[in-house]
């Protein structure tokens, strides 16, 4: 039990520090190695999913003269395009633009506005026991152009047809399900205490509402709100049926432009990029109520 | 003092919902409730109701005289070659667009399913196609494979092959291409955020026990995450079924009628033919068809409820 016998001589030491110091290196080199790798292999997916966009990103860049080489990137890289796309040569893009705007919020705000409360009543209050909130999940299934038909026979004969109102009424219809979803969920995990405790100080119904419910479920709401957009910001079907050329939003613009204008291709591309930037942007900046958003919608609904 | 009055509340909580009387507010109940209703009964009931009404009518764009029918119209769809070959389309199309979806989403999940260098953004770039509209997709496809400026055609042709994209026989697999880059992504979202709701000391306790990384996956993993395979599964295969945007903006069905959806059968009927009755017929036939799947969906929230 002497100090001698324990401890290592000095020659040992070093050799069992040498070689567990190269093993060490060389386990982690490996392991860095295969990160690496991972992520190589993840790059090159996210290249091949996108392929689309970029490839259109670098159509928009290129000049005329060079659209018959597809695989080269833009010798001298021109934003010509973007200007046509947006004004330059004449198009109505701005206001396609406009119009999608216009109805995105539109959108939004009334989906807002008819699910908040509706949901809260339903699911809080058991107004009809909740069977007029739950049983609108079902539209979620129903084929849009079902209802193209006669809501394009009910816009005519109201005078809503190509009307920006028109298509905020359709784009509601599509985005209840997925906003009844999402707040039926958010207002479920709500603890119950707090609106039981403004009951008993004597706080209203719509005071609780507006004063406890709606702040809390604030990332809700933004989530409802930035899928509401987005899907709005996207809708073809009721637009291409409802639309002619008061209200015609980006996505009919585009995919018109491509029957009537189809050489020019540059100015397409331009046109394209800049109607996903919007959604881009949401998928950038807002990408945390997105997946929220997309995966509560999914997985409860 | 908060805790009794918090626990007091729990108890008249539980209390209430057990029996539906008269509550402080029960006409707040319909107050709040109004402008859906409103909504409901404007829009979607009287969408449903007047869409069969239509199909029960020989009604045109170019005949103004609006006649009943009784159930002619739904005779005519039944009888057109055309709605079948729509049908059988879509129905293949959804399958063959679903399962290649699910198993790519999920392979696509379990390797994100790690940590390595740049994974935050190489997420964002994953999940980035998502957002884009499919009738944009579908342009951008279209400029991708058009035969004069497209990368597609030029890297065929840089291997020797010559074949036209939009010919019957390579239509259906570029259709089935498009799809998969669109929305295997949405698969792979919902797949991973299954995947990560799960403690990582289950995976652990099986790497313990000698399980190896393959078991772990098909025994333990795979399993776990089921009702999410389930969900996905369920949206891609609905929403293919509905398919309309990209289909019709990249090849507007054809050549013929060959990529035509049951949506496009039934957009072409009422707004190239101008034939309303018909299209509605057609429509309620699909919507007939659905109908038994939304318990199934309205179910799965309740049960989240409780």
């Amino acid at each position: 039990m002497t100090k001698m016998t324990q401890a290592p001589t000095p020659q040992q030491q070093t050799g069992i520090l040498s070689t567990s110091a190269t093993d060490g290196t060389r386990r982690r080199r490996r392991k860095a190695l295969r990160l690496w790798s991972v992520t190589a292999l993840a790059v090159l997916i996210s290249f091949l999913l996108n392929l689309p966009l970029l490839n259109a990103i670098n159509v928009s860049l290129k000049p005329d003269a060079q659209m018959n080489a597809p695989l080269s990137a833009p010798t001298t890289p021109t934003l010509e395009h973007y200007a046509n796309a947006l004004g330059a040569a004449g198009y109505d893009f701005p206001t396609f633009f406009l119009n999608s705007f216009l109805i995105s919020l539109g959108t939004v705000g009334l989906i807002l506005i008819i699910t908040v409360p509706a949901c809260y009543a339903g699911l809080r209050l058991q107004f009809a026991k909740g069977l007029v909130v739950t049983s609108i999940i079902g539209l979620r299934l129903l084929p849009a152009i079902f209802f193209a038909i006669p809501i394009y026979v009910l816009f005519m004969t109201t005078g809503l047809l190509d009307t920006v109102v028109g298509l905020v009424l359709a784009n509601t219809l599509l985005n209840l399900p997925l906003a009844i979803v999402l707040l039926s969920s958010g207002i479920n995990d709500l603890p119950q205490e707090i609106e039981e405790a403004a009951r008993v100080d004597g706080a209203s119904v719509y005071r609780i509402l507006r004063a406890i419910v709606v702040p809390i479920l604030a990332p809700t709401l933004v989530a409802v709100a930035v899928l509401t957009f987005l899907f709005s910001w996207n809708e073809y079907l009721f637009g291409l049926i409802l639309s002619s050329t008061q209200s015609t939003p980006i996505t009919v613009g585009a995919a018109n432009f491509v029957t009537s204008y189809g050489i020019r291709w540059g100015d397409l591309s331009a046109l394209t990029v800049l109607s996903s930037i919007v959604p881009l942007g949401f998928a950038i900046f807002a990408q945390r109520f997105l997946v929220s958003g997309m995966t509560v919608g999914a997985v409860k609904g | 003092m908060s805790a009794t009055r918090a626990s007091k509340a729990r108890v008249s909580v539980a209390g209430s919902g057990a029996r539906p009387g008269p509550r402080p507010g029960s006409s707040a109940g319909w107050i709040l409730s109004s402008p859906l209703l409103v909504f409901v009964l404007g829009i979607v009931l009287f969408s449903v109701v007047y869409g069969v009404v239509l199909s029960l009518q020989h009604r045109t764009v170019f005949d103004p005289e609006v006649t009943w029918t009784g159930l002619r119209n739904f005779g005519h769809v039944l009888a057109d070659r055309a709605f079948w070959q729509s049908s059988w389309f879509t129905i293949q199309y959804s399958v063959i667009v679903t399962v290649i979806e699910i198993v790519l989403g999920v392979a696509l999940g379990l390797f994100f399913n790690r940590t390595f260098p740049g994974k935050r953004i190489l997420f964002l770039a994953t999940i980035l196609p998502i957002t884009i509209a499919p009738a944009l997709i579908a342009v951008m496809f279209r400029l991708i494979t058009n035969e004069n400026i497209g990368a597609v055609p030029a890297i065929l042709q840089n291997f020797g092959l010559d074949i036209s994209l939009y010919s019957p026989g390579s239509v259906v697999p570029l259709l089935v291409v498009l799809d998969v880059v669109h929305w295997t992504p949405f698969v792979f979202l919902i797949v991973y955020s299954g995947l990560q709701s799960f403690p990582e000391e289950i995976r652990e306790a099986a790497r313990v026990d000698g399980a190896s990384n393959w078991q772990i996956t098909w025994r333990i993993v795979l399993p776990l995450i089921k009702p999410v395979l389930f969900a996905a599964t369920f949206l891609r295969f609905v929403d293919t079924v509905r398919t309309f945007d990209v289909i019709y903006v990249l090849t507007g069905g054809g050549p013929g009628t060959a990529t035509e959806t049951i949506s496009i059968y039934i957009f072409k009927k009422a707004f190239e033919d101008g034939n309303f009755g018909v299209a509605a017929a057609a429509g309620v036939i699909m919507l007939t068809v659905m109908l038994p799947f939304i318990p199934l969906l309205v179910r799965k929230l309740g049960r989240a409820e409780n």
